[in-house]
């Protein structure tokens, strides 16, 4: 799951994947905006077939807090 | 010692500097710069700018990232009468390519390094570390006018070819003024800036915050939303600006968390876009001591007009009033005449903030009636002299506040052997970007899905340029001279 997560980053912001580490977080580089986090956001939860709860949301700031709560979700 | 005489900005700065020398004018991360220190660091760049032979007139691309030096670097062009082109760092290699054939610059600066033939390129940061030549520094041309132009900057054509506005010192003192004018920035304000520093909107609440003796917090963005809070309580944040499209994204991702802050915060500005009246509304009951201020403009007449959502309360659909006793609007028909109030006319404005001319002067046809410059935006006013917009004449699609031109995407999605194509705004369907674009592409007997399209897109186009809707049609509606109908494929 941590792969499709980083792959999809990356496609998204339109960046090489390798820039996709674990610590890179919003707002860090230019193309993760606003506008760019939506849209993470939305085909993540579009293309894995779940939903992130509201109250999560604010707290999902960077690749590895993506991918914990992905894995959270997909394993609960 | 700076020439500061024909730029109000530079001497607001300098009397900061003399006045207040230990307050903090900047500060970006754990960096903080005071007004005298600004004022030394604006002096030391403008002094590798004379040894690097530049010189009042010449203009210079400033490759924009949200950084320290740049600003150095934007002030520092000033004192020497040096035209600062401001281009976003992340705008496509073809807007910077074609903005340097435009304005054939005698030099660019950026953060790091960028390929271009036939032009000098510095490293922002190297300007603060090289030394000054002897006698090479000659800060005491006394030629310079404040009606010089300052800067230009690029707008999205609708036509796709970007246009150049230039605007002279007085132009950006005047908006400066007008804006603090009517939102109340002052020398006790600490604002947070998480706009883009190469946009009309995030240049000019630096200049404001400078203006008035403020301190200016550099944020990256608006993305990491605990980032900006985290800021907007470290620093006592007391106002800042955004678009309607992070209203929207901090609604979505924090809820109602930023209320609290609501106490502490003197002001908002949004701009940019449209925002709904419920969000308005919103906005009013979660703040309810904040001035909640809203500017209409264009880069070619910055902040023209302003309302202030407490103030209107009962009428949160005008787009307000001229933003200062030194602005006036009027709303003219086809052929020019002013209309009667309540009658749908194109917008136009004048004063002290208003371009005199396109960096290209072709462009200025059809651009201005006498000094009135058109906005493009149809609208009217009514009997109390609120201005209200009613649809626009230009095709512009603004996503989130980033105005995309439809032809820069249908050039896109024609590369990739669409033989015809149109784009158009539509509503975005999540609710948050305001407007998003759809394309229409000629059947004519291709197979390729819209998937497939998107992708091939994706290394050409920006994400936000990307269309969101799309439908395939038998014909793409012309005008006999062959310019695409856009406003049919609305109907």
């Amino acid at each position: 799951m941590e792969s499709q997560v980083k792959e999809i980053i990356a496609r998204v912001l339109n960046v090489p994947l390798e820039r996709i580490t674990d610590e890179l977080s919003s707002g860090d580089i230019p193309e993760w905006d606003s506008v760019g986090n939506l849209a993470i956001i939305s085909t993540i939860e579009q293309e894995l077939e779940l939903e992130f709860p509201l109250e999560d949301l604010f707290d999902l700031t960077s690749v590895r807090s993506l991918v914990e709560e992905v894995d959270k979700l997909t394993n609960a | 010692m700076l020439n500061t005489a024909h730029s109000t900005l530079l001497c607001e700065v300098l009397s900061r500097a003399q006045e207040c020398p230990d307050k903090i004018a900047l500060a970006e991360g754990e960096v903080c710069v005071t007004y005298s220190q600004l004022l030394a660091l604006v002096e030391q760049v403008a002094g590798c700018m004379c040894s690097l032979g530049l010189s009042a007139g010449d203009p210079i691309v400033l490759v924009a990232n949200k950084e320290l030096p740049f600003v150095y670097c934007y002030l520092a062009a000033h004192s020497l009468g040096i035209v600062n082109v401001v281009v976003d760092a992340a705008s496509p290699r073809e807007r910077l390519d074609y903005i340097i054939d435009v304005v054939k610059p005698a030099a660019l600066f950026c953060n790091g390094s960028v390929n271009v033939d036939g032009v000098p390129v510095y490293d922002f940061n190297q300007l603060l570390t090289a030394p000054v030549a002897s006698g090479q520094f000659k800060p005491g041309n006394s030629d310079l006018k404040s009606c010089d132009v300052a800067d230009v900057m690029f707008t999205t054509g609708t036509t796709g070819a970007p246009k150049g506005v230039c605007l002279t010192h007085d132009n950006i003192a005047g908006s400066a003024r007008n804006t603090n004018g009517f939102v109340g920035t002052s020398a006790d304000d600490i604002e947070a800036l998480a706009l883009p520093l190469s946009h009309s909107f995030g240049l000019g609440r630096m200049r404001c915050v400078l203006m008035a003796g403020g301190t200016l917090v550099l944020v990256n963005n608006f993305a990491n939303l605990k980032s900006f809070f985290t800021v907007l309580d470290s620093w006592h944040v007391t106002g800042f600006g955004m678009v309607p499209a992070v209203w929207q994204y901090i609604k979505r991702l924090s809820g109602r968390r930023i209320a609290r802050f609501a106490p502490q915060l003197r002001y908002i500005e949004f701009g940019s876009a449209a925002l709904p009246v419920e969000d308005k509304q919103m906005l009013i009951e979660m703040f309810p001591t904040t001035r909640l201020c809203m500017h209409y403009g264009l880069t070619e007449a910055s902040r023209a007009m302003f309302t202030e959502f407490h103030a209107c309360a009962a009428n949160l659909v005008t787009i307000g009033r001229p933003a200062s006793p030194l602005v006036e609007a009027c709303v003219r028909d086809e052929a020019g005449n002013p209309v009667a109030d309540g009658e749908d006319g194109e917008i136009c404005v004048r004063g002290n903030m208003v371009t005199h001319s396109y960096f290209n002067p072709a462009d200025n046809d059809g651009g201005f009636y006498g000094d009135w410059f058109r906005t493009g935006d149809w609208g009217h006013r009514d009997a109390n002299g609120d201005y209200y917009l009613t649809g626009r004449k230009k095709e512009l699609i603004n996503v989130g506040g980033e105005k995309v031109s439809p032809a820069a995407i249908e050039d896109a999605i024609r590369s990739l052997g669409i033989a015809d194509c149109a784009c158009i705004a539509v509503p975005d369907p999540n609710g948050v970007l305001g407007e998003v674009p759809k394309a229409f592409l000629l059947r004519d007997g291709h197979h390729d899905s819209f998937e497939d399209i998107k992708n091939g897109l994706a290394g050409l186009l920006p994400a936000h340029e990307i269309p969101v809707e799309w439908e395939w049609v038998d014909s793409i509606p012309r005008t006999a001279s062959g310019k695409i109908q856009r406003l049919k494929l609305k109907q």
